[in-house]
């Protein structure tokens, strides 16, 4: 996949809100490399939870 | 350039105010050429064309200058302080987003059915007054909102209005909001649900195709979870292609005698369905049934958005709709009531919504790169989402005003059939023949368009027309069912989150006075929660269904009322921390809109209550039909339904005006105390942190 391409899906995922797991990863490896890796199904379930969890997401 | 504010230096981004001063120029011409082409051919037909440049010639104008005084000198963002983003950075909610991006998911969570059908319902007052309060009510009033809500969020680690409301006004004017905003949640479901229910009663395909994105949206969350987790762009992708295929086999279905009468439901079916709907999707784990919907709606919004976008400007059909009717002057069949205030109440949503103050301190602040972004996120999210208002305003004024007036007149104002449909029409003074009515439904794949209330079916029309005129003629039926699924798409995705969303807030609340009524995980809780909010909006939304004056009449202005309030309580906030944080030289420029908005919402919430015209005031309802009661002319059980309900309606604007005044006062006191320096003026603002990345 070229950059352009994955930057493009990167956009799309950020615009609809979904989880980007590659983006935590990365996250994850820069900043607290201490901590457990989460398999794509453990984060995927987190961050539907904690998306959905409180307060408005959508307007009228 | 003042040292404070290093904003707009733009070292080697590409912004719009690096345009030269000549392009400038052109723009305010262009703008002033649209706005005077509007003026000066009043009695004429304009082409929609004119419209639009006006509209954005402002956009660009008021974006280019009034926005940077408000970052700059009002706000004073700075490139230099560390966003929540930067100082959280968790990967998940708080991510920092480039700005085009982030624009994008800011659009997509305030754009919603809202700056549709406002516009449309409003055009019964002609096309002008519509078109002025959009374009000047979003420059002043609701861009300026957005953008303040969206800068004190960012400045206190993406606090939701409500905490905000709490730490800079006081604990019981944030419990006051908390409450709101509930109640608004309410109303906002029931009247968006009727909007649906009245776009699909009868119609086969409508019915079949919004079905048919339950299995849809089952099979995608399957994929996402079990089959392929965590890919959720693959699944929405087959999402929408099968979402276009049961929208083409909908016309089969409609046109199978043996299959069309399974999915010919009425208003009440469809309402009882749209009720359990909610209620399920509120008790099921999110990834079965809303989160793979929520994905879809926001492709095919964006995706319709830009499609509408480019009918009209290959289009460039002509406004046939006048500038002005005759129903300024508030007997108007739509809804009663004068042009003020109800223009200014019909459109909210594209003009100044309360609603988007708490999606701008929501999933935004957190992904803020820099602060300087936030100028184009907040302000300019909320120009584009007014230009989608204007967009729907051409749309429903492309219409023949006499197929507008008999789409979206109630039952009640134009009889039973397609001859006493044209003849009230043309006692209004427009034109339209029985013929041209049924030809019409007859060209979209329907049964009858007439009084199919609500806004949805006549802006799918004046869209079907548009796209038809830009992409191909011919397929004017598939494309009004496109308009039609893309609009019950998005509400229901409303409906579904509204009312998990609402089932939390009572969650919170009922757990202050019983602690295992507060745990979202406890079953026995989160369904009696979910029962209680769907009984809440379905009680409005079957009072809708059953009213003899059409429903919208009746909720849609309710709507209006505690929106455009739930902005006065933002306005509050904003006001506030401008106060608070040393800037009340600049406190004008939320105060402005703040005034007019209480003057509008007081007014319209007034007449609603008190006005003497049965048609427009409640209670003077709830009169005429206890009179009917009484000499026989209605059974005594239906008709005291319909008392207790005005009642009830005007009960309901009386608590909104009530509250709302509430939190206004409480806050002008705040300002008094700080002002007079009784009170120092303390904001809870987060601490200076230098951004890691400058430049």
């Amino acid at each position: 996949m070229s950059v352009e391409f994955r930057r493009l899906i990167g956009a799309l995922r950020r615009v609809a809100g979904m989880p980007d797991y590659d983006a935590y990863l990365a996250h994850l490896r820069a900043c607290h490399p201490e901590r457990p890796v989460p398999t794509r199904r453990e984060f995927f379930d987190q961050y539907v939870t904690a998306r959905y969890g409180d307060g408005p997401t959508r307007c009228c | 350039m003042n040292v404070r504010t290093p904003l707009g230096k733009g070292k080697k981004r590409r912004t719009l105010a690096g345009m030269p001063t000549l392009l400038w120029a052109l723009l305010a011409l262009a703008g002033a050429a649209g706005w005077g082409v509007i003026a000066l051919h009043s009695g004429e037909t304009v082409n929609a064309a004119w419209l639009v440049l006006a509209a954005v010639g402002t956009y660009l104008i008021a974006y280019r200058f009034y926005s940077r005084y408000l970052a700059q000198r009002v706000l004073g963002l700075d490139d230099r302080r560390a966003t929540p983003a930067e100082r959280h950075a968790n990967g998940r909610d708080f991510v920092p987003t480039t700005r085009w991006v982030l624009f994008g998911h800011h659009f997509a969570a305030i754009a919603g059915a809202g700056p549709l059908v406002g516009p449309v319902l409003a055009a019964q007052f002609g096309y002008l007054p519509g078109t002025i309060w959009i374009v000047f009510g979003v420059v002043l009033g609701g861009a300026v909102q957005d953008f303040v809500i969206l800068f004190a969020s960012m400045r206190r680690d993406g606090k939701s209005l409500g905490q905000m409301a709490k730490q800079e006004i006081g604990p019981w004017t944030g419990l006051l909001a908390m409450t709101a905003v509930l109640a608004i949640m309410l109303i906002l479901l029931a009247v968006l649900a009727l909007v649906v229910v009245n776009a699909l009663k009868d119609s086969p395909w409508g019915v079949f195709t919004i079905l048919c994105t339950l299995p849809i949206a089952l099979m995608m969350g399957f994929w996402m979870k079990v089959w392929r987790p965590g890919r959720t762009l693959e699944a929405s992708f087959a999402g929408v292609a099968l979402l276009l295929a049961a929208l083409v086999a909908g016309r089969w279905v409609a046109d199978s005698p043996a299959m069309a009468p399974y999915f010919t439901w009425s208003a009440t079916t469809i309402a009882c369905a749209v009720m359990a709907y909610g209620f399920v999707a509120s008790v099921i784990p999110v990834w079965m049934l809303l989160c793979p919907r929520d994905y879809l709606s926001t492709f095919m919004k964006i995706g319709t958005i830009a499609l509408l976008a480019v009918g009209i400007l290959v289009v460039l059909p002509p406004l046939r709709l006048p500038p002005l009717t005759r129903f300024v002057d508030g007997t108007g069949p739509i809804f009663a009531g004068k042009l003020f205030p109800f223009a200014f109440i019909t459109i909210a949503c594209g003009a100044i919504s309360g609603f988007h103050a708490l999606v701008a301190s929501g999933t935004t602040p957190k992904m803020l790169l820099r602060e300087g972004d936030a100028r184009l996120i907040g302000y300019g999210g909320m120009l584009m989402e007014s230009f989608v208002a204007i967009m729907a305003l051409c749309a429903a004024a492309v219409l023949d005003p006499g197929v507008y007036f008999a789409i979206n007149a109630p039952a009640a104002a134009l009889g039973p059939t397609l001859q006493t449909a044209a003849h009230a029409i043309q006692q209004w003074g427009f034109t339209v023949t029985p013929g041209q009515l049924q030809a019409l439904a007859a060209q979209v794949g329907e049964a009858s368009l007439v009084s199919r209330t609500g806004g949805a079916p006549s802006l799918a029309v004046g869209m079907a027309q548009i796209f038809s005129g830009a992409f191909g003629r011919g397929l004017t039926a598939v494309w009004y069912h496109f308009a039609i699924m893309f609009e019950a798409l998005f509400i229901l995705t409303t409906v579904d989150t509204g009312t998990r969303v609402g089932r939390f807030m009572l969650q919170e609340l009922a757990g202050h006075v019983w602690a295992p009524l507060g745990r979202t995980s406890w079953y026995p809780g989160t369904v009696t929660a979910s029962a209680l909010v769907v009984g809440g909006w379905g009680w409005f939304l079957v009072q809708g269904v059953h009213d003899p004056l059409g429903g919208i009449n009746s909720l849609w202005p309710l709507f209006g009322i505690s929106n455009q309030l739930l902005a006065a309580v933002a306005l509050c906030v904003g006001t506030t921390v401008l106060i608070k944080t040393g800037k009340a030289r600049y406190a004008w420029v939320t105060l402005l809109p703040l005034g007019w908005i209480l003057a509008v919402t007081m007014t319209a919430g007034w007449q609603k209550m008190f006005a003497a015209d049965p048609r427009l005031g409640f209670l003077a309802h709830a009169r005429v039909t206890l009179n009917q009661i009484a000499s026989g002319a209605l059974a005594s059980d239906h008709g005291a339904r319909l008392v207790f309900n005005d009642r009830l309606d005007a009960a309901v604007a009386g608590a909104f005006m009530l509250v709302t005044l509430l939190v206004v006062a409480t806050s002008a006191w705040e300002w008094i105390l700080v002002l007079r320096r009784r009170r120092p003026a303390e904001s809870a603002e987060t601490p200076f942190v230098e951004a890691a990345r400058v430049g």
